[in-house]
């Protein structure tokens, strides 16, 4: 990849968020919070000895 | 990683093993022979140590007083001619040219190790004032002794940017990955005798370490890619391995994605440049905010460290050096912390993390091959996971069990010839360390950076990173290892 076709190509059109790349970012997401939240809570209930 | 160590990884090998193997082959054999203590033989003694130092004739010795009539001039040769050998024969196992190697090896060895050694002057290394008493000087920086590294980045860097020639004719001998892999596989035995003496502790610090993992994963992807993909406007194949090389671990990430999505080899090769840039900058920056502000958490900073500074160099390094300036901080105020769990903590989120790329890699090779560009020729196996995990990390698991497994079974005079050996083989983790170091400097040439057109995914590069990946992983370190402190060295 020459350094003129690097800048045509990072310059092109933006392509749409498909539904599936806007599930995988809720889910991953979603999930990421819930975990953090619960995990949270039983790191909380079981102190470090 | 150098340009041709990225593109070598995303593409099919040439020797007859591949780095990873390599760097597992040669940690395990300096940790075997380490072990050679139990057989009342010392076969790595003779590997080279350097003391903080006043007067330049006194500061070079070999590791072991078994070996002193080397001196310091004889160990120092002998650990250069030993790692010359096993490293040109591990590149020519590669399927490197074995003459360039030697030749670059010869050089980068003599400048980093002379790093290493301007990095222990006393002005430059010593930390307390009752240090300063001891070697008779009115200042010192208080870079630790750890400081060595330091000066070898910054020697890097400067041989990176302003004579480029040179760095290319070092260029075969530049392997940043295959020098911290080799650390990390030893580093594993380490950990365990240290981690052996507080069992339930270490316990509690690897659940903990599993748990931030998984969060970081899951929150720092997801959102790198959202705004690669809608604030910068990058295409899918672009966005998913800066995603993974910004958020998970470097490199392998970006070349693991890469290939999971199907993307040109050239695509995750740019963004690995640039994550190694980007380590450059945090490796210089992270360790003092975490000694500045973190000193009284230890275990936030080295967690934090993991999770924050991407590829797996730069990030042990940096729990190195944090390690240095945060029990050297607390050592001023009084309190004397065990070594090895800053570090230990720093190196067990980051193999965490490299386990689960093949995990990562095989959910997105799942999603694109069936969902964004179907092919059914080209679906995603089960088989990606285990082919895309980083092998080095079998390593490092092999000599954290045996090193666990010895420590828990031994007597106290057993102990201390395990204690002894694994020290023994940490004189060659550091020097693994020091050649890391000087690769990831000479590896960051920042004007070629701008020149080749990468300012647009360096912008991302510096939006995620510094405005979020650094936070978030900062609050999830300090929701799981706040309160949570290292042993006191007794």
């Amino acid at each position: 990849m020459s350094e003129k076709d690097l800048r045509d190509e990072l310059k092109a059109a933006p392509e749409p968020l498909l539904p599936i790349e806007k599930k995988l970012i809720g889910w991953s997401l979603g999930l990421g919070v819930v975990l953090l939240i619960a995990l949270g809570l039983v790191n909380r209930l079981l102190p470090a000895p | 990683m150098s340009r041709s160590e990225i593109v070598a990884a995303a593409a099919p090998r040439e020797g007859f093993v591949t780095e990873d193997g390599l760097a597992v082959a040669i940690g395990l054999a300096v940790f075997a022979l380490a072990l050679a203590a139990f057989a009342g033989r010392d076969w790595l003694g003779w590997v080279i140590t350097t003391a903080v130092w006043t007067d330049p004739a006194k500061a070079l010795a070999p590791l072991s007083k078994a070996y002193g009539a080397l001196g310091g001039a004889g160990s120092l040769d002998a650990t250069f001619v030993i790692l010359l050998l096993a490293l040109t024969a591990g590149a020519a196992a590669l399927g490197r040219a074995a003459g360039r190697f030697a030749a670059a090896f010869s050089a980068v060895f003599v400048i980093a190790y002379a790093s290493w050694f301007l990095g222990s002057w006393a002005h430059f290394a010593a930390v307390t004032p009752a240090d300063q008493a001891k070697f008779g000087i009115g200042w010192s920086l208080k870079l630790t002794n750890e400081g060595g590294y330091i000066v070898a980045l910054v020697v890097g860097l400067v041989i990176a940017n302003f004579f480029p020639r040179f760095a290319g004719w070092l260029n075969e001998a530049i392997r940043p990955e295959l020098y911290i892999k080799i650390a990390i596989v030893i580093l594993g035995a380490f950990v365990a005798v240290t981690a052996a003496g507080k069992l339930t502790l270490a316990s509690s610090l690897l659940l903990r370490g599993l748990a931030a993992i998984v969060e970081a994963y899951l929150i720092y992807w997801a959102v790198v890619y959202y705004v690669a993909r809608r604030w910068f406007g990058f295409s899918r194949e672009w966005a998913a391995p800066l995603a993974s090389g910004i958020s998970i671990c470097g490199v392998a990430a970006a070349i693991a994605t890469g290939g999971a999505i199907r993307a040109r080899p050239q695509v995750p090769v740019l963004v690995s440049s640039l994550v190694v840039v980007f380590a450059v900058v945090e490796v210089l920056v992270l360790p003092w905010i975490a000694q500045t502000y973190l000193s009284h958490e230890p275990l936030v900073a080295a967690a934090w460290l993991g999770l924050a500074v991407k590829t797996d160099g730069a990030a042990v390094a940096a729990g190195g050096i944090a390690e240095s300036l945060i029990l050297a901080q607390n050592a001023a105020e009084g309190v004397k912390y065990q070594a090895g769990w800053i570090l230990g903590v720093t190196a067990t989120v980051k193999v965490f993390i490299d386990v689960f790329i093949g995990v990562w890699a095989f959910i997105l090779a799942y999603i694109w091959t069936n969902y964004i560009n179907p092919a059914p020729a080209e679906r995603a196996r089960v088989g990606e996971i285990w082919a895309r995990l980083p092998k080095f990390i079998l390593g490092f698991v092999a000599t954290f069990a045996i090193g666990l497994a010895l420590a828990l079974t031994q007597a106290p005079p057993g102990l201390a010839k395990l204690t002894s050996a694994v020290g023994e083989a940490n004189g060659f983790r550091v020097i693994f360390f020091l050649l890391t170091f000087f690769s990831i400097g000479v590896l960051s040439n920042f004007l070629a950076l701008w020149r080749e057109g990468l300012a647009k995914l360096a912008a991302v590069y510096l939006v995620a990173l510094f405005g979020f990946v650094i936070w978030v992983g900062l609050m999830i370190s300090w929701l799981f290892f706040a309160g949570v402190k290292p042993p006191l060295a007794s």
